[in-house]
């Protein structure tokens, strides 16, 4: 994507977002939210987590790819664990990172 | 929490105050964004640009991960337009505290109404409701200045934003690339998500997203991933009818 293209997506994304912080304040202020939009608001981001999670750690090159036999798959199944584990996210993400050096330098390529 | 004499800049002050530990949470995001940002090949000016224009943590990330992965143009801004819409939430809770402020406040601190901030200002709302309106029967005097509260948690958080986005550019040129930085964006989405999934719908909704990024990754420009997430809404809402019916 070129320079222009993606200042021009920044602005776009950054005005939406700023409509929607708008929207229930000012632009609809005397309504409530509907409860469909609710819902939906609370199932967002989940289902975006997910999605970007699985296309990142299994997809290369728009084709699916199960890399077992390098660290990436292994050490998201460790921040996996210790994200149940401590609901914690910083933890998460250096037990990630940890497991990805650790399994770099006993199995190097 | 200074109480006492309440006064703009004292509101302010305090809303700076309870906002700053939350900057050590704030921190690390912003740092990993910018590292992220770099190797995905956005300028640096770009990148602390859009810091101040987006000023949503983790659309920025899904940002630079959807680029460094090669997707095009409307993809992002269709997931990005999606996983940012969950702002009209804190938005509505908002607006029973701050509906009879003038317009120009409301367009204000409809700019700072992240998810860091919304959490420190609305605790002060709930905490003062029963107090200040006590208080404002007695004395028209003492007006009601929370919305200095809240723009002071907004400033404070958005602040440390551009700060730790900076430094996360700085020390991103220096880092070498065998470091593998950018795993730390998708590590972020798990540690997310797996605080998300509290409820059956909306782990319906992940999983049937997750397993939809796989069957449509062949999709041009990453469009699978809207594909995706669309059918994860939508599984998220027949699981919520289905629950319904079941009660």
């Amino acid at each position: 994507m070129s320079t222009t293209a993606l200042l021009l997506l920044l602005v776009l994304v950054g005005l939406l977002t700023y409509l929607y912080r708008y929207a229930m304040i000012g632009l609809f202020a005397s309504r409530s939210l509907p409860r469909w939009l609710h819902a939906l608001c609370l199932h967002i981001a989940p289902a975006s987590f997910a999605a970007l999670t699985a296309s990142a750690l299994f997809v290369a090159g728009g084709e699916v790819v199960f890399a077992f036999d390098t660290p990436r798959p292994w050490a998201a199944l460790v921040a996996v664990l210790v994200a149940w584990r401590t609901r914690n996210v910083l933890a998460t993400i250096g037990a990630g990172m940890a497991a990805l050096y650790l399994l770099k330098l006993l199995f190097p390529t | 929490m200074a109480h006492g004499g309440i006064t703009a800049r004292g509101e302010f002050l305090a809303g700076c105050r309870d906002e700053a530990p939350l900057l050590l949470g704030v921190a690390p995001f912003g740092m990993i964004y910018g590292i992220a940002a770099l190797a995905a090949g956005v300028p640096a000016w770009l990148a602390q640009l859009a810091s101040a224009i987006v000023f949503a943590g983790a659309v920025q990330l899904v940002i630079v991960q959807m680029l460094a992965a090669g997707a095009g143009f409307i993809p992002i801004a269709l997931t990005s337009g999606l996983l940012n819409l969950r702002h009209v939430l804190y938005s509505a809770s908002m607006a029973e505290y701050v509906r009879h402020l003038p317009r120009r406040w409301r367009l204000l601190l409809a700019y700072v109404l992240t998810d860091e901030a919304y959490a420190v200002a609305v605790l002060r709302y709930q905490q003062r409701h029963a107090a200040a309106a006590d208080h404002a029967e007695h004395t028209n005097a003492t007006a009601d200045l929370r919305h200095w509260y809240f723009l002071g948690a907004g400033f404070t958080l958005w602040a440390g934003w551009q700060l730790s986005t900076a430094a996360g550019l700085l020390f991103g040129t220096t880092i070498p690339p065998e470091w593998e930085l950018d795993f730390a964006v998708p590590l972020t989405f798990i540690a997310l998500l797996t605080l998300l999934l509290r409820e059956r719908a909306g782990q319906a909704a992940a999983l049937v997203a997750g397993l939809g990024a796989l069957a449509f990754a062949a999709l041009p420009y990453k469009l699978g991933l809207v594909a995706a997430i669309v059918l994860g809404l939508a599984a998220g809402a027949w699981t919520v009818r289905r629950l319904e019916q079941a009660r």
